[in-house]
């Protein structure tokens, strides 16, 4: 080919290679807007039809706010609401600690054992829950242990929670605080506790002053995400709380085998909310965190 | 009179897992001194420096501090401070509260700690910075928060990790000034870790050269300089000539065999050569000269050496000229110098040259 | 006792992980060796059990009844993986390729649903998917364009798009965090030298992002596999999956020694393809 018919020829091929980009971005966009679509639509419409004026939640017939009325006053609801924010918080402040322990001793220490004790601390977080489940069942039934519930008073509400519930809460939790806390403490900068004891701090006080306040942002990541393991929990809870204790989701479940009706759409948008205020309160509080670090609940 | 020193080592070693880091380290670094351990990285200076502030433990040995046995003692509980390569200021905290730490952890009252940060920060001239946090300071500015923090406690001994490793080379400049201004001002021991050797000949009033976990030389910067004392420190200080030769005879004068046969003195042997062994001859490229072979004297004076070669490269460098000449049996040697010259360049690629030297500059390393 | 720990810190080790460790031993370990024990029992005549050892409950595992699920499951859990890949990789493509300013609000409404209770996401595509009740055939019959409803629901498909909506944002964090990792410098330098943007993409980003490809399949895989809401909301009443057997042998059937036996074989075979899928990726990332 001629100089001129290669210049042409590239030139061609350059708008051709042009246009080809452009196609790709744009598609690439298109399909990012149909993904998003897809993985809110679902919500979106389940939000709507609990405001619908009839017992389908899949024609539309008119605007109302009954099934939230329905739902406030339904007592059962309620304590199963009950039930699940206390649960959440017993379970989170003890897996809370007890991961954050983990978190200290695996990250910041080399043992003998550790490969054991580290991959078991993983086992919780692998398992499918219909196995921890029934793990957890048949522990307590053989232990003794049962299902015998804490007895307590809440805000006004009389809860009996089984602590082999709260048990099962823990320790799939653990391991999910552990997590989170110790991806926070390998990111942190080893010299700043060795600045302290250079500067005549003993371990606890370089603990306390040093360590402990950089960690925060981690280890309140971890409880948030505990919190929310929590109080989004199904199967565990339906295989541990032995009979007659309902949170949220194990009373939405059996609802559902009823019968769908608004009045589960009405709970389900409750519950939305409060994940969705979680989330919001973790996305501020790692705002403000000292140093500008995001925390990320999850991975 | 046993003299009681800053900081002593004793037979110092540590080893992790395998590896020796540290091998038999003896140092004794004296009061008021500015004393640089100098190195090629993982020569084990920052190994020995942690080990004397107490955040690794020899595994044989011992540390001596003021005279006092140092032990097991953590690094809390030693009267020496630090400052660390990545500055180590913590970021959760104020300037202010950054420098008050140490004080505060050994219960100095509340008024005190005021004056002196405030103190520190004059004398590290950042006074108005106390309530500003460590990300909002510039590289220089945290450094020498860094250097406030640890010298507000009044240490014995400041030890300090390549501190200005982080700096672009200008700053760096101007904080080695400072540093040193600041050492002898407060007249506290400085132990400074550094492979930056003109950083080390440039502040110091001595140095510890060390390779391997071991120190193959403590002295003065112009006793480094100009008497190494193996081929290490010869070629690891400035740049060095290194011509292979055999020992013909040590005492009661140093005479030594080039590969051409011609016999050349020496003005220094290193301990253990023996007559007829392989050596080098190490001599520094501006103790060097070139002569037109005219220019040799009828008789030359044995303490000067003369050996012709042949000019092969030039490189111009600014202050100097790099002549790059083979002897004849191969050998190359650099000579510099210095570009005094008016009009053109006197040496020319392929021309003969014969070159020169003291022979009291010239010194027999073991290869 | 101080100077002790600090001589030894592998004492200091044990006492801060002694509560955590304790805590699973005794309510992690414990159980799951339980649950093998028990596998190897009988079942008892009023429920619970009886301590005779047999190997029956391992038999029927493996009889064609249940075998035919576990191979179900693994159909589903397959396809699931497959089509969360597909579908999720373009997403975090897309995600890493947004200006640096939006991906972490992008992300973040990654996030959000998966934060949301996952019984009531599923419980969305039942109000969807119901063959006479469910919206989309309400709507499309509506609008005339079928006559009859569609087969969306109580199916495999239910199930597998069930899953696949619950684990693509699981999927997705994985590959868009290899990616995003991604040296820009390491495409120019591909282009540089004569590569297409397809042989860019093959030869240096796909290779790159296969950790992430891997990670993300291994935490899709694991949850569909051991899948009991789904099914169980999605499958029509009908027991279609590994878990919901499972599941029978506890609340129904009191046949603990077979639901154990049940589970313990799950979760070996999830071991062996975790292992095997490593085994597979390491092969194909050094061919690459």
């Amino acid at each position: 080919m001629s100089i001129q018919q290669d210049a042409l020829a590239t030139t061609h091929h350059d708008r051709w290679e042009q246009l080809k980009a452009k196609l790709g971005g744009w598609s690439l966009g298109a399909y990012g807007i149909l993904a998003f679509a897809f993985l809110y639509l679902p919500i979106v419409i389940l939000i709507i039809f609990s405001f619908n004026d009839s017992r389908s939640v899949s024609k539309w017939t008119g605007f109302t706010l009954d099934w939230y009325y329905k739902m406030l006053q339904d007592n059962q609801i309620l304590l199963s609401l009950w039930n699940s924010l206390f649960l959440a918080i017993v379970s989170t402040i003890i897996a809370t600690i007890l991961g954050t322990m983990a978190a200290i001793g695996l990250e910041r220490y080399r043992f003998r054992g550790k490969t054991a004790v580290d991959s078991m601390f993983y086992l919780p977080v692998i398992i499918p829950d219909i196995a921890m489940a029934i793990m957890l069942l048949l522990f307590f039934n053989m232990s003794g242990i049962g299902f015998t519930p804490w007895k307590v008073n809440f805000f006004g509400a009389r809860l009996a929670v089984p602590y082999s519930v709260i048990i099962g809460h823990v320790a799939f939790n653990t391991s999910f605080v552990a997590i989170v806390v110790r991806a926070r403490l390998a990111q942190m900068d080893r010299t700043l506790e060795e600045a302290a004891q250079d500067l005549y701090a003993n371990s606890w006080q370089t603990f306390r002053r040093v360590t402990l306040p950089m960690l925060m942002p981690g280890i309140v990541g971890g409880a948030l995400l505990a919190f929310t393991l929590s109080l989004d929990d199904f199967v565990i809870t339906f295989f541990t709380s032995g009979a007659g204790f309902n949170t949220l989701p194990v009373r939405v479940f059996g609802m559902i085998k009823k019968g769908v009706t608004p009045k589960i759409n009405a709970i389900s948008t409750l519950m939305l909310v409060v994940s969705l205020s979680l989330v919001v309160v973790s996305l501020l509080l790692s705002r403000r965190s000292s140093d500008g670090d995001s925390v990320q609940m999850g991975f | 009179m046993t003299e009681t020193y800053a900081v002593e080592l004793r037979d110092v070693v540590k080893k992790f897992g395998d590896v020796t880091a540290v091998n038999h380290v003896s140092l004794q670094i004296r009061d008021g001194e500015f004393f640089s351990l100098l190195g090629p990285s993982g020569c084990g200076k920052t190994t020995t420096l942690r080990m004397i502030a107490g955040f690794e433990m020899p595994t044989s040995g011992e540390i001596y501090i003021q005279g006092e046995r140092q032990g097991y003692r953590p690094p809390n509980k030693r009267p020496v401070n630090t400052v660390f390569q990545n500055y180590a200021l913590f970021p959760h905290m104020t300037v202010e509260e950054n420098i008050a730490f140490g004080m505060e952890m050994q219960k100095v009252p509340k008024d005190e700690i005021k004056r002196r940060v405030d103190e520190a920060l004059a004398m590290v001239r950042l006074s108005g910075m106390a309530k500003r946090k460590p990300k909002q300071l510039s590289g220089g500015q945290q450094q020498r928060i860094a250097l406030a923090r640890a010298l507000v406690n009044r240490p014995k001994v400041l030890l300090l990790d390549e501190p200005l490793g982080a700096l672009d080379l200008k700053l760096r400049k101007a904080m080695q000034i400072e540093l040193k201004a600041l050492q002898e001002e407060v007249g506290i021991t400085f132990i400074y870790v550094t492979h930056d050797q003109e950083e080390a000949l440039t502040m110091s009033d001595r140095i510890a050269v060390m390779n391997n976990g071991i120190v193959h030389q403590v002295g003065g910067p112009e006793d480094i300089y100009e008497h190494p004392a193996d081929r290490f420190v010869a070629d690891f200080i400035g740049e060095t000539n290194f011509i292979p030769v055999k020992v013909v005879s040590l005492s009661p004068e140093i005479v030594v065999e080039l590969g051409t046969g011609q016999k050349v003195k020496a003005g220094w042997a290193e301990e253990g050569l023996t007559v007829g062994d392989k050596a080098v001859l190490s001599i520094r490229p501006e103790k060097m000269d070139l002569l037109e072979p005219q220019e040799v004297p009828q008789t030359p004076s044995e303490a000067i050496a003369y050996v012709p070669g042949t000019v092969t490269h030039l490189v111009y460098v600014g202050t100097d000229t790099r002549h790059t000449v083979a002897l004849g049996d191969g050998t190359e040697v650099v000579v510099r110098l210095q570009n005094i010259y008016v009009g053109e360049e006197p040496w020319e690629i392929g021309e003969t040259a014969v070159v020169t030297w003291n022979a009291a500059h010239a010194r027999i390393l073991k290869e | 006792m101080a100077e002790r720990l600090r001589r030894h810190p592998e004492l200091q080790a044990w006492l801060v992980l002694a509560l955590p460790t304790l805590f699973l031993l005794v309510f992690f370990m414990a159980p799951l060796v339980i649950v093998f024990v028990y596998s190897f029992l009988e079942r008892g005549k009023y429920g619970g059990v009886e301590w005779v050892f047999t190997l029956d409950n391992i038999r029927r595992v493996f009889d064609p009844l249940y075998f035919k699920t576990f191979l179900r499951s693994f159909y589903i859990a397959i396809v699931t993986t497959i089509v969360t890949l597909i579908l999720g990789y373009p997403l975090a493509y897309f995600i890493a390729k947004s200006p640096p300013s939006r991906r972490n609000a992008l992300v973040f409404a990654l996030m959000i649903p998966f934060w949301t209770n996952f019984l009531i996401r599923t419980y969305a595509w039942l109000t969807l998917l119901r063959t006479h009740t469910g919206l989309i055939n309400v709507t499309l019959m509506n609008w005339g364009i079928i006559s009859h409803p569609l087969p969306l629901y109580g199916n495999d498909f239910a199930i597998i798009l069930g899953l696949v909506y619950g684990w693509l944002p699981v999927m997705v964090l994985p590959i868009y965090a290899a990616l995003e990792r991604l040296d820009e410098s390491l495409l120019e330098a591909a282009r540089d030298l004569y590569a297409s943007s397809y042989k860019a993409f093959r030869k240096v980003t796909w290779p790159l992002s296969i950790p992430g490809v891997v990670a993300g399949s291994m935490l899709v895989f694991i949850p569909s596999l051991g899948a009991f809401v789904t099914p169980a909301i999605l499958g029509g009443g009908k027991t279609l999956m590994i878990g919901n057997i499972i599941s029978n042998q506890f609340l129904g059937a009191h046949d603990w020694p077979f639901g154990s036996a049940l589970s313990m074989v799950m979760m070996i075979a999830m071991l062996i393809a975790t292992l095997i899928y490593f085994r597979w990726t390491k092969k194909s990332e050094l061919m690459s």
